[in-house]
């Protein structure tokens, strides 16, 4: 049985983990707030690329590759992960799907990374990597996005890659953070994913594309994919501070209740001891006594 | 203020938003929009056709009554659809907010590093000279813009 001393030992080194998370959790609910905030008001531009995207799409009358895709004999696959742990099955979830979405494929892979814990998850495992991106997880810039985007469509139009996916956890509140595959070239929707969602046909209306739909289009793609890459960035940014709130809070509750049981082990500890030595005392008394 | 508010919405429909990727920078009632567009310099109206093409590296000018906002953007997109006037551009700065000197040494920076790709091969440079040269031209944009609109 663990002596007083130890007991004494092991809850100081617990409480003083619990103020370590709880400082970590306190900064990462301001970070959580104001990236909360970031992917809110960036909302709009992303919503309307994507918008002017699909109304192009649908009106470009080119076989252009950028749009109906081509036959596919490489995938690139871009990864988007926290710089940093200490946030629970954040960076996780997003390596074991990108993991799995590399076994569906029938096609050479292409890997790209952002974030430190992506490059060196894929590093361990001998995965190459064709780009890295790092020390902007926490706080994403457009400048990165365009880096990552540009990247990306490059690594399409030399035809080193035939598609293009982004995966990267998608903020739904501090608590739920979905891991998604989004895939971002070609840029025609995928079937699948259409079902659910039921655009309203463009409501039919008419539309003039200065000065045609294909020049739009190909200006209109990079900066399609770039905004892809920086709502992705955005929202994997307010995930991971959710995330390691969300993490720290039940670490400084497990490290809580660690500490209540351990004092409580302790008090019934000192108190054998009391009892043990009062015995002793009483023992020694009767035979002094009885002497 | 409320009176002079309903009396200039009357007969108006015509509305705008500025939008970047951070955030949206205008969103209001207007009465015209001129942008340069893909062809050209253009003035939107209530009642526009719906219309979608680029904008190009300048300024954009709204006119509310007697008010006229001006904000120096970036190159991007711009939507005419339904009465609503979208300009999506990487940046839109308004001539008071617009700081000479970092825009200065935005210019200087861009054509420093212009010159040391000179040297590479033309393989490696082209999508980096196209980007510095972009930031130039913002750059001297938002040095021109400040000339022109910015107090003092």
């Amino acid at each position: 049985m663990a002596t007083l001393r130890d007991l004494k030992r092991q809850i100081g080194s617990v409480k003083n983990i619990a103020k370590v998370t709880e400082a970590l959790q306190t900064v990462s609910a301001v970070k959580f707030r104001k990236a909360e905030a970031r992917v809110k008001k960036a909302r709009p531009y992303a919503d309307n690329i994507e918008e002017m995207m699909r109304d192009v799409a649908s009106k470009a009358s080119s076989k252009s590759p950028l749009l109906v895709g081509r036959e596919v004999k490489t995938v690139a696959v871009a990864s988007i992960t926290a710089d940093r742990g200490l946030a629970g099955g954040f960076n996780a979830q997003i390596l074991r799907r990108t993991i799995r979405f590399r076994e569906e494929q029938n096609a050479e892979l292409k890997q790209v990374a952002s974030g430190r814990k992506s490059v060196s998850f894929f590093k361990f495992r001998g995965i190459e990597l064709e780009e890295v991106f790092t020390g902007v997880s926490d706080s994403p810039t457009y400048e990165k996005a365009r880096e990552l985007g540009q990247a990306l469509t490059k690594l399409f139009e030399e035809e080193e890659a035939d598609e293009v996916y982004l995966i990267f956890n998608r903020f739904e509140s501090a608590l739920t953070q979905k891991p998604v595959v989004k895939r971002l070239i070609p840029v025609a929707p995928e079937e699948d994913e259409n079902d659910d969602e039921n655009h309203e046909e463009d409501s039919g209306s008419y539309m003039e594309y200065v000065p045609d739909a294909e020049t739009v289009l190909k200006r209109l793609v990079p900066r399609y994919v770039e905004t892809m890459a920086w709502q992705a960035m955005l929202e994997s940014a307010a995930g991971e501070h959710g995330a390691r709130m969300t993490a720290m809070k039940s670490a400084t509750d497990n490290a809580n209740d660690l500490a209540k049981n351990l004092t409580l082990q302790m008090n019934k500890a000192r108190q054998a001891q009391i009892t043990s030595e009062i015995s002793e005392i009483a023992a020694g008394a009767e035979a002094l006594s009885a002497g | 203020m409320s009176e002079s508010r309903e009396e200039r919405s009357e007969g108006r429909q015509l509305f705008c938003r500025v939008i970047t990727p951070e955030e949206i920078v205008y969103d209001g009632e207007v009465d015209l929009v001129i942008a340069r567009i893909a062809d050209g310099e253009i003035g939107v109206l209530v009642n526009h056709a719906p219309l979608v093409s680029s904008v190009e590296t300048g300024e954009v000018r709204i006119k509310e009554g007697e008010e006229e906002h001006v904000y120096a953007t970036s190159d991007g997109f711009f939507k005419v659809s339904e009465n609503l006037v979208q300009v999506l551009v990487e940046e839109a700065v308004a001539p008071g907010d617009i700081n000479i000197d970092e825009a200065e040494t935005r210019i200087e920076e861009a054509e420093r590093e212009l010159s040391e790709l000179a040297d590479q091969d033309e393989e490696e440079r082209g999508p980096k000279e196209r980007e510095l040269e972009r930031r130039r031209r913002m750059g001297e944009n938002l040095v021109r813009v400040a000339r022109r609109y910015g107090e003092g």
